[in-house]
């Protein structure tokens, strides 16, 4: 269940005078059941990539192998309703697309466009509602009613009850506030560890990269400027500033330290790494 | 979305583009009275050829006009029927069982065709040729003298521009959240018509919501800056009539002229 995507460009207004290239021939393999982090600057076409992942958009040039369907750019795909439901895709600002009465039925949207019975969708609404740290209370509120952080909660609870194996979000902590968007996080690292699903999510923050994430891609005007696992990626400061990224804070700690004349090796990513060197340190 | 043309702007260079726009407000109003004289072909042919040279003056390719019409195309195919099966003038041309089509529909169809392309491609014209802003600004000029009879020409003006500033915005809106409900499993092509239904729901409802949340938010940021209604303002952009826009008014003056004379000569 992996995703391949082979020399895809996506040309946005193509054949016309505003056409733009947002992808530039893009290679990538990424591998089942990783939780990976998606950054780069804004226009550099993370959101355009994303939403190759469910067809939404489709490749001007190459092709995508997903869920043991590949989408080329010289055919017009069919039944792709199928691969929508294997991979779920939470929008930037999900909350504009609540809709009904109250929000278990906006959860149970999903899972019955899917052919899902209402006995079922409701079950697994109501999972998914806990799962996002919703009772019952809200269950019978219009989702019009709560506050922001909330709402993203009930969409990204709708999205997660159409069950998906490989879970998409774009900017899925913009705007929220700090302790929300740590427990957004922690939620993501749990669907990926006790659900086993796949993460893939679009995000400019650091911190939550290196404290949750396996793998990050670095997408650049179009195209992949790197792709490796965490902690290679955050070893090399020089590397990070080059590519206009500002480390997170422990590792901009480590380099100050390292500066002061401290000696802390390369792989010490955590706090609790940079102690264990110093106390080491300090006893010797 | 991008197959429209009619009321677009397009960013050229020319001499309409450069005219004022209550000049160019005020011919399309001279011309449509031109049109619906009833002064035979030969008076359709004096605006036609017109239009012609202005579509060539405006730089305005015929492929852009004719997707302006296209939309038009099944409303005008619809009243060439029902004109053929209403019409009974003219001689007989010839009889379909007890159904006779005669010469009089055809000629009605005709001018019916020939109004309704000329008033599009008129208009078109007239959005193509003009930035949104300055045409709400025209629009606002030329109602300024009804504001003695309580007409409020500067609301009327900033609702329009305010209209039209927000049709890109609502688009973009539209595309969103259909992806974000496409996401969710709707089907707007396959399925059933409750589920059609029911998938439209779900693209209407939030596109509302965000609606009205904007504009409460537009409203208070306009409040927040010192927008208040019916109080004068002034304008950063002052629009000011030169020798060519009068002598473009003048021309369309006599294409009315033209007109009336043979209307009554017939
Ligand atoms: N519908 C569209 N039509 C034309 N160009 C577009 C369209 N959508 C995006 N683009 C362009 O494609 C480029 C990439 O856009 P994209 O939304 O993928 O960026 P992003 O990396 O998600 O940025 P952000 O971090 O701001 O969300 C941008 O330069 C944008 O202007
Ligand atoms: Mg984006």
């Amino acid at each position: 269940m992996s995703i391949t995507f082979k020399k895809v460009s996506h040309i946005y207004q193509k054949d016309t005078p505003f056409a733009y290239k947002a992808l530039d021939k893009i290679d990538i393999h990424l591998q089942q059941g990783r939780m990976t982090a998606i950054i780069g600057a804004t226009g550099s076409g993370k959101s355009t990539f994303i939403q190759h992942l469910n067809a939404l958009l489709l490749p001007s040039e190459g092709s995508i192998n997903i869920c043991d369907r590949e989408i080329r750019s010289d055919e017009k795909p069919k039944n792709l309703k199928e691969l929508r439901k294997q991979v779920g895709l939470v929008f930037q600002f999900p909350e504009y697309q609540l809709f009904e009465e109250t929000i278990l039925k906006d959860v149970c949207f999903g899972p019955k466009n899917f052919k899902v019975t209402q006995e079922e969708a409701e079950t697994t609404a109501k999972q998914m509602l806990q799962i996002v740290g919703l009772n019952e209370s809200y269950y019978a509120i219009s989702p019009l009613d709560i506050s922001g952080g909330q709402k993203r909660r009930v969409a990204i609870a709708g999205i997660l009850a159409m069950n998906p194996d490989i879970l998409v979000l774009d900017e899925p902590t913009a705007g929220l506030d700090p302790q929300g968007a740590k427990d957004m996080m922690k939620l993501f690292k749990e669907l990926n560890t006790v659900h086993k699903k796949t993460v893939l999510l679009v995000t400019h923050d650091m911190d939550h990269v290196l404290e949750y994430c396996d793998d990050v891609v670095v997408i650049k005007d179009g195209h992949i400027e790197k792709h490796c696992d965490v902690s290679s990626f955050f070893q090399d400061c020089e590397a990070l500033r080059e590519m206009g990224i500002c480390p997170p804070a422990v590792i901009q700690l480590k380099e100050q330290l390292q500066q002061k004349g401290f000696a802390i090796e390369k792989q010490a990513l955590s706090l609790q790494d940079i102690v264990k060197a110093i106390v080491k340190e300090v006893k010797q | 979305m991008n197959g429209i043309s009619l009321g677009k702007y397009l960013p050229l260079d020319s001499c309409f583009h450069r005219l004022d726009p209550r000049a160019k407000i005020g011919a399309l109003l001279m011309v449509m009275i031109a049109i619906f004289l009833p002064a035979g072909f030969l008076g359709y042919f004096i605006i036609g050829a017109s239009v012609l040279v202005a579509t060539y003056l405006s730089k305005l390719r015929l492929n852009f006009l004719w997707k302006a019409m296209k939309p038009m195309l099944f409303m005008l195919i619809f009243l060439l029927i029902v004109n053929l099966l209403v019409i009974k003038e003219g001689t007989l041309l010839f009889q379909i069982g007890s159904f006779g089509i005669y010469s009089g529909s055809l000629v009605q169809t005709l001018y019916i065709v020939i109004r309704l392309t000329l008033m599009v491609i008129i208009t078109t014209i007239l959005t193509a040729t003009t930035k949104p802003l300055d045409l709400t600004l025209g629009i606002e000029d030329l109602l300024k003298p009804l504001k003695k009879c309580k007409v409020p020409a500067e609301e009327i003006a900033m609702m329009i521009s305010l209209a039209l500033r927000f049709i890109p915005t609502l688009m973009e809106e539209t595309q969103r959240i259909m992806k974000a409900q496409m996401s969710r499993g709707i089907d707007l092509e396959e399925g059933k018509l409750k589920e059609k239904i029911m998938s439209i729901l779900s693209l209407i409802v939030p596109l509302f919501v965000s609606a009205f949340q904007r504009a409460a938010d537009l409203a208070d940021a306009m409040e927040a800056r010192g927008y208040v209604p019916s109080q004068p303002r002034t304008r950063y952009k002052q629009l000011r009539m030169q020798k060519k826009d009068y002598l473009f008014l003048i021309i369309c003056l006599g294409i009315i002229i033209a007109n009336i004379i043979l209307w009554r000569l017939s």
